[in-house]
């Protein structure tokens, strides 16, 4: 294992030093590859943030939420959860029953606002502890239902118009699928028995499914009027949304694959030209001993390096452009990614020369003047 | 006990009908220094380069320690080029871009030696045969002599089974030849084969045999 690491430690200061020695061809393929970083961050990266906002914004308006509404008569229950739970595709799911009024126990003339008993165990995503003390008799209230009560701090007890007592533990973030609900005051229920349930809300993972999961939530109601039941669903953003993804999308792909392509070319020129300029240098290396795959090894380690500090440049100085020029970024992964790519791309273009460069007649190679 | 290194009926030439060498055999016994001379043009640089597995003979073999060499795969010979082989080629070849250390440490690489290791003996090396310069200096900054003297060193410093050397002492003094020719005895006398090209009558008197292409 050392003779190993002792090898890769040769391979690796020989690729430096060969870098060194030929600095116009090393700048070249840094500029090169930076280059390929920035172009494709200012233009696909650009489309990639703009893409994210408007989907972004599709998104926070509810586009993959499933709204059921549901008359008292109707015979909808918080059992609904159980049989959703084996439904795919879902992200999230949660109950709730028929609206009633509350008041500050301390101020009896005070805000009303609708408290609502709330069921399922994905509650916890919006602030409501999984083990909640004293279920039924503790409520957790947004920011607005707090401070329309009087109680801005989340602690206290309010008061039912039937006389009846809960006491407030705390805030809830009210996601914007849930907004509707505002202000909201939720008392969270213990999974007893099926309780009455007005509202029922299902969040697809994807906007692509939520046709799918409507279907599915439809079919697990099991109302006794079914009359009674209103669902309502975004499938026309969720359709609007797929079509601005697939057509930014293309268009993105379609110009990354294309600098990409030019880029390769280029940098696989430079390497041609450098394996050319050096043959004499690779015919003495074969003749003193140097295998094929060190000869590779050499080359490639050297594509590595120049082109790791020419996407770290690119990927750095196109960062710092969209963020004066006030663009939206396209986010660390893609911005990852396309350095790796433009890496992968340099390290590609490089295998045609390195094989070539190893292949040559040592002999040949020492007797070009 | 089969010899180190050996020629059997050796063809070859860069062009078709041209053959440079025709049916060509020798044997080099170990602890031998060999000299092989001959007019311009007859083939003797390429005779070393095909005694050094460096190019594939038209026909015939070239056994080391009795092994047929061509039959081998590349990888392999390139191995046994950096292991049992020491080069110095008549123009010394050197990489001007690197320092003087670095080109003599170059085969460290090849036969998986640790640098760190190998340095004491490269810097050995070159101070015996007189080549004492800034650790920094590169092959532009030295003279003919002083470059083929750090080409020998190079050729030395895995202590190789067979020594080859074309022309090397071409560019040197005669007191310099003369140190270099006493390393090749040395060399020798650890049971290496030491073979060199050459049409120096001083150098060839003081090998053990020659032979004239």
């Amino acid at each position: 294992m050392s003779g190993w690491f002792r090898r890769l430690g040769g391979i690796v200061r020989e690729a430096f030093a060969a870098a060194g020695s030929s600095p116009i061809a090393s700048i070249a393929t840094v500029v090169m590859v930076a280059g390929l970083c920035v172009t494709v961050l200012l233009t696909t990266g650009r489309t990639v943030g703009a893409e994210q906002a408007v989907l972004g914004s599709i998104d926070s308006a509810g586009t993959r939420a499933i709204v059921v509404r549901a008359d008292a008569s109707a015979g909808l229950t918080s059992s609904v959860l159980d049989r959703l739970s084996v439904v795919d595709g879902i992200e999230w799911a949660g109950a709730f029953g028929p609206a009633h009024d509350v008041t500050n126990t301390d101020i009896p003339d005070g805000s009303k606002v609708a408290a609502r008993f709330a069921f399922g165990t994905h509650l916890t995503s919006i602030g409501i502890p999984a083990a909640a003390a004293l279920p039924g008799s503790t409520a957790w209230g947004s920011t607005l239902s707090l401070a329309m009560l009087g109680l801005p701090d989340g602690a206290g007890s309010v008061t039912t118009q039937s006389g009846g007592d809960y006491t407030v533990a705390g805030h809830i973030d009210v996601p914007d699928w849930l907004a509707f609900l505002e202000p909201a005051l939720l008392v969270p229920q213990a999974p007893s028995d099926p309780e009455p349930v007005a509202v029922l809300v299902v969040l697809a993972e994807r906007p692509d499914l939520v046709s799918a999961v409507s279907a599915a939530v439809q079919s697990v109601l099991a109302v006794d009027d079914p009359t009674k039941i209103t669902i309502t669903t975004s499938e026309t953003l969720a359709q609007l949304r797929a079509l601005v993804q697939g057509q930014l999308g293309a268009f993105g792909r379609g110009l990354v694959l294309l600098i990409l392509a030019v880029s390769g070319l280029l940098v696989a020129a430079i390497l041609t030209g450098l394996v050319t300029l050096r043959r004499k240098d690779f015919g003495r290396r074969r003749a003193l001993g140097a295998t094929r795959g060190l000869i590779v090894g050499i080359l490639l380690t050297q594509t590595l390096a120049l082109a790791t500090v020419g996407a770290v440049l690119g990927t750095g100085i196109a960062t710092v452009v969209l963020a004066v020029g006030g663009d939206p970024l396209p986010g660390l992964a893609f911005t990852a990614g396309i350095g790796i790519l433009a890496i992968a791309v340099s390290i590609v273009a490089a295998l045609i020369p390195a094989l070539v460069a190893a292949r040559r007649d040592p002999i040949r190679e020492l007797r070009v003047p | 006990m089969a010899p180190l290194l050996e020629a059997r009926e050796l063809t070859f030439g860069y062009e078709p009908d041209v053959p440079l060498l025709d049916d060509w055999s020798a044997v080099f016994e170990a602890g031998e220094v060999v000299a092989i001379t001959g007019p311009s043009g007859r083939g003797k640089s390429t005779l070393l380069y095909l005694l050094g597995l460096m190019l594939a003979p038209t026909a015939g073999q070239v056994l080391v320690d009795g092994e047929a060499a061509q039959a081998l795969p590349d990888r392999v010979r390139a191995r046994m080029r950096a292991q049992e082989f020491g080069f110095v080629f008549q123009d010394a070849a050197l990489d001007a871009t690197r320092t003087v250390l670095d080109n003599v440490l170059e085969t460290a690489l090849y036969r998986g030696e640790s640098r760190s290791a190998a340095i004491p003996v490269a810097e050995g090396l070159l101070e015996r045969f007189g080549v004492q310069l800034r650790a920094e200096a590169k092959p532009g900054q030295v003279s003919g002599g002083q470059a083929q003297r750090i080409a020998l060193c190079r050729a030395l410093l895995g202590a190789p089974q067979i020594l080859l050397a074309d022309e090397p002492t071409g560019n040197l003094d005669p007191a310099s030849s003369d140190v270099v020719v006493d390393a090749f005895h040395e060399h020798a006398a650890t049971g290496a084969t030491v073979i060199v090209v050459t049409h120096d009558p001083t150098l060839v008197a003081r090998c053990d045999r020659s032979i004239t292409l």
